[in-house]
């Protein structure tokens, strides 16, 4: 009964909000053409020599050398750079808050 | 030869299990064996006098060179090694091996060799390697006040006056050195935060690795990676970055420049 409970608990909240999918978010990262800029295992044509290569992205403790590495910190910096650095020239992409948390989904894999 | 052969390969296995297990006690608190520590400090007397042995001494002694060396000692070496009446700061009390009475060692030690370990430091004693704060001069400045303490009283010592009476002036080089950029590395503590290909560190990821920096085109996300901007990147981060984490570390102009000139080469 507990079992069932906590499975109707689970299911609820799937529904509430699409969970969250790296592979998704692995996609997403070629779709907004991240790629260009940055070097992204496992991301194809990612090779970017712009901004800083991505590999082991999940264990490096600043993002930009500004922010604190969290995953909140990360989707709302990919959401919105300029929030966060003024002077960054890494362009706002008008990724939405669910793609924004899949991206980090998947670049949290990197480490 | 089968029983040696044997033999080799378990005690193999029992160094990698100490390793894997974590058996060596790395506490400050451990003391070493009385023969590892005599091992350590004679092997340590014997690379500094081997490597001080060509190093002229330039005279010492002047009055004005020793207020100099006194107001050096006073900001830089005091802390750790204490002087006649005055003990080590707390920090220093907690290290191990303890840092020396320079009473004793200015007693025992040649002037090229105190002044070689001022210059280059030692691992794994705490001594640090100054020759990227000071001068060549200043370090004489303070060997020629570290020979004066035997002889002074913890009176004495408290009543002398310090004077830097020196100017401080970088050394024009022409060229950019690579090679001195990534002793420099080391020396500004960068591999703390950044793995850097060719010189050994933590590859703690705290910003981005720097192998390939050569080719990237945006440094800090913010300026385009050429040579002066890396060395004023370098030299002012929150002038180019305000809210950068990364911290001005004084880098000299010099340094800056031959720190970029490595990094130039990690392609």
């Amino acid at each position: 009964m507990r079992l069932f409970a906590s499975m109707l608990v689970v299911a609820l909240a799937g529904c509430a909000a699409p969970a969250v999918d790296a592979e998704r978010g692995r996609l997403l990262l070629r779709q907004y053409g991240c790629g260009t800029c940055h070097r992204i295992p496992g991301v194809a044509a990612a090779v970017g020599e712009v901004g800083p290569p991505l590999q082991g992205v999940a264990r490096r403790a600043y993002l930009a050398g500004v922010l604190p590495n969290t995953p909140q910190n990360m989707a709302s910096w990919i959401r919105s750079p300029r929030t966060h650095d003024p002077r960054t020239l890494m362009p706002d992409m008008q990724v939405s808050e669910e793609q924004a948390r899949d991206m980090v989904a998947y670049l949290y894999r990197l480490r | 030869m089968r029983v040696l052969l044997g033999a080799m390969v378990v005690a193999a296995a029992a160094a990698v299990a100490a390793f894997w297990f974590g058996a060596y006690n790395v506490a400050a608190t451990a003391e070493h064996f009385a023969i590892t520590h005599w091992l350590l400090d004679r092997g340590m007397l014997r690379s500094v006098k081997q490597r001080a042995r060509s190093i002229a001494v330039p005279s010492l002694g002047d009055p004005a060179q020793i207020r100099r060396g006194v107001a050096l000692f006073r900001e830089h070496c005091v802390q750790c090694h204490g002087a006649p009446g005055i003990a080590p700061a707390a920090f220093a009390l907690g290290m191990t091996p303890p840092p020396a009475n320079l009473v004793y060692t200015a007693r025992e030690w040649q002037p090229q060799e105190i002044f070689w370990m001022i210059k280059n430091g030692a691992r794994m004693t705490g001594m640090p390697a100054w020759q990227f704060r000071l001068s060549d001069e200043e370090i004489w400045a303070v060997v020629a006040f570290a020979r004066e303490l035997p002889a002074l009283s913890p009176q004495t010592y408290r009543e002398l006056k310090g004077e830097d009476t020196g100017v401080r002036t970088e050394v024009a080089v022409a060229t950019a050195d690579a090679d001195r950029g990534r002793i420099a590395i080391n020396q500004y503590a960068c591999t703390t935060c950044h793995s850097i290909p060719g010189v050994v560190g933590p590859d703690a990821p705290v910003g981005p690795p720097l192998a390939g920096i050569a080719k990237r085109a945006v440094l800090a996300g913010i300026l385009p990676n050429t040579p002066e901007n890396m060395v004023r990147w370098l030299r002012a981060p929150q002038d180019v970055s305000p809210l950068s984490a990364m911290p001005n570390l004084g880098v000299s102009a010099r340094d800056a420049r031959d720190i970029a000139a490595y990094l130039a080469t990690l392609k």
